[in-house]
């Protein structure tokens, strides 16, 4: 298995699964946000679909998010 | 207490029988709610709480609320519910909760779903590791609960992230990584199939529409229709009203007769609109709406809606009070306070008051215009969207704050209990019939007393420019409009009789109803919004959408007339 360059998850095709290696922290509270629902380093994603917003499973967890959103968080790709 | 959506009120009703309305998506509980359950020999207060994501940090409205009622509200131990698929998310809270330094115990939730989807706990070694007692536990069914109750005493400080010397997210890490092991997955093909097909455009929107179409054929049709034809010319028609009136005429009394069964009669008019009008279509609309509250379908709604939504302030999680303001717009407003930012909460709070009907109203609006024609109805529905999004897209403009980010978590798709729904149900109702149905006879009565002193008469008058100049409506609607005042659905209960009695033409019909519909929904209403923003905005939220609602209706009675539109 090798391991790819980090992607942001707004630019994976549905079906990716990854691990999340990255949240952009900003001034606002996004990263914080997430972490709270789980999605930190470390966790692992999978991209269920990208239109119209971003639907990803983590941990369990199906997550919506807006294509803004998922800019910043950065994922390895299995 | 707990993260969102993981089944905290129904652990609270098991332990002390009292009923919080429970759904299927996080937010339900908004207010903390008090309860008594006796353990042992023990009478505690259990207080059941809205969820929280986090304690610590950058913390919403209701998560602040929920801290202090822990960290300052003299609160003795913490049960903690846990969705058990979720132990990461539920350990990173627990161990924020430790720095509280109160006896606890974890409640490992839906430990059904949890292993049909593979995940498996280690409960003993995660007990013994954090030193507390924890819990398996399947609250709708009881299981787990006794257990519960047998480990209240034991409940003890936690050991968490801060005596391993590690960060919040590390250990929660770490604990999981011991003690959870993620095998095959059971999970049902059918509810894959369908999480997937709900949320893609493609079928996504034709299962809306279909939602949409069944909704209406229970609401508008079985509801407003055949059960409103039962009660309305059955029941009330044939028998209540003409025996009413035969008993009445033993009263000696002109006017006490009157009050009871004259033109404006709590009885003839008050109990009429209450029960045979409003009643069953508000009961078909909560069973329908129950059943798709504890699906889990609303809030994939969201995905749809956000791009509208951003255009007008928000982000699509507002789909939620949107959605819930059609069951009722008070509730609703309680429920903007799962929005991040004031601005966002304000624009949902006016949009709620200005556009959403809430399921009384749709009841007389189905009944009324379900009568004319589908175009009609459409017409009103279109109006009172492009008056919303106009708005909304104004108020995005000018009101000073951020929208947030558009994070939202979807619950698991479940096949409703019927148990629920019907308690639910059944709870709404009577709610109901406790709150509204005294302000229809209260309504009724203070018509009764204007006709009677000359007033009604005189209000006529004052709003004839408008009523029938504006507004191209026969100068008794002016009545109907001051009972709007009231409740929404009472005024527009008052325009279903004046159409059935042909009082109105169809076009006169559908411009009442919209400029009826775009009014604030009813007193109750207009209370939360004073008291979540204050009396001010609450004012000016008043004479803004009064305004906007009889400009609203001159607009459309003009562009009706210029274009002979008959219906």
């Amino acid at each position: 298995m090798s391991l790819s360059k980090p992607q942001p998850l707004s630019a994976l095709a549905p079906g990716s699964r990854g691990t999340v290696i990255r949240v952009t922290r900003d001034l606002t509270s996004r990263a914080e946000r997430l972490a709270a629902l789980g999605v930190t380093p470390g966790a692992q994603v999978s991209v269920l679909q990208t239109f119209p917003g971003v639907v990803f499973e983590c941990d369990q967890t199906e997550l919506v998010i807006e294509r803004l959103v998922a800019r910043s968080i950065w994922i390895e790709l299995e | 207490m707990g993260n969102p959506n993981v089944g905290k009120s129904v652990v609270f009703e098991r332990l002390t029988g009292r009923y919080v309305t429970v759904s299927n998506y996080p937010g339900t509980t908004v207010t903390v709610t008090r309860g008594r359950a006796t353990v042992g020999a023990e009478v505690c207060d259990i207080v059941d709480t809205p969820g929280v994501n986090a304690i610590e940090g950058v913390l919403s409205e209701d998560e602040k609320v929920t801290r202090n009622l822990m960290r300052d509200g003299g609160a003795e131990l913490i049960v903690q519910i846990a969705d058990a698929r979720n132990l990461r998310r539920a350990l990173m809270l627990t161990s924020q909760l430790a720095d509280l330094c109160l006896p606890m115990i974890l409640v490992l939730n839906m430990m059904d779903e949890a292993r049909a989807r593979g995940v498996d706990v280690d409960v003993p070694a995660l007990s013994e590791e954090l030193g507390i007692p924890v819990v398996e536990a399947v609250a709708p069914e009881g299981r787990g609960i006794a257990e519960l109750r047998e480990a209240l005493p034991q409940a003890g400080r936690p050991s968490a992230a801060r005596d391993a010397g590690l960060s919040h997210i590390e250990w929660a890490d770490e604990m999981t990584r011991r003690f959870r092991t993620i095998g095959a997955v059971t999970i049902g093909r059918i509810q894959e199939w369908l999480g997937r097909a709900v949320r893609q455009p493609l079928t996504g929107i034709p299962i809306l529409l279909v939602v949409l179409y069944v909704t209406y054929l229970v609401v508008g049709v079985f509801g407003a229709q055949t059960l409103v034809g039962l009660l309305e010319k059955g029941l009330f028609g044939t028998f209540i009203n003409p025996w009413s009136v035969r008993l009445a005429a033993y009263i000696p009394l002109a006017f006490v007769r009157d009050f009871l069964v004259g033109d404006y009669g709590l009885i003839t008019m008050g109990l009429t609109y209450a029960i045979a009008i409003v009643l069953p279509v508000v009961t078909t609309f909560f069973l329908v709406f129950g059943f798709l509250e504890d699906s889990g379908y609303i809030p994939r709604l969201a995905i749809f809606s956000d791009r509208l939504f951003r255009a007008m302030g928000l982000n699509g999680k507002a789909v939620l009070p949107m959605v819930l303001g059609l069951g009722c717009d008070t509730m609703a407003t309680m429920t903007t306070r799962i929005l991040t930012t004031p601005k966002e909460r304000l624009i949902a709070i006016l949009l709620l008051a200005l556009g959403v009907p809430c399921s009384a109203q749709l009841a007389t609006i189905m009944g009324i215009l379900g009568g004319i024609s589908f175009w009609a109805l459409l017409t009103l529905f279109g109006v009172v969207l492009t008056q919303m999004i106009i708005v909304g897209f104004l108020a995005a403009q000018l009101l000073p704050g951020d929208r947030s980010d558009f994070i939202l978590e979807l619950p698991p798709l479940r096949l409703p209990r019927l148990r629920n729904l019907l308690t639910k149900t059944s709870l709404r109702v009577r709610w109901y019939l406790g709150e509204a149905v005294p302000l229809f006879l209260i309504g009724t009565a203070l018509l009764f007393v204007l006709d009677r002193i000359g007033g009604l008469a005189i209000i006529a008058n004052a709003a004839r420019p408008v009523v029938t100049g504006l507004l191209g409506l026969p100068s008794k609607a002016a009545e109907v409009f001051v009972m709007g005042f009231l409740r929404r659905d009472y005024g527009a209960a008052g325009l279903f009789l004046m159409a059935s009695n042909g009082a109105l033409s169809h076009v006169q019909a559908v411009v009442a109803l919209t400029v009826m519909t775009l009014f604030v929904p009813c007193v109750a209403n207009f209370l939360m919004i004073v008291k979540e923003r204050g009396l001010k905005i609450g004012l000016a939220i008043l004479v803004f959408i009064t305004a906007i609602a009889v400009g609203t209706g001159a607009a459309l009675h003009a562009a009706l007339r210029i274009f002979h539109v008959a219906f």
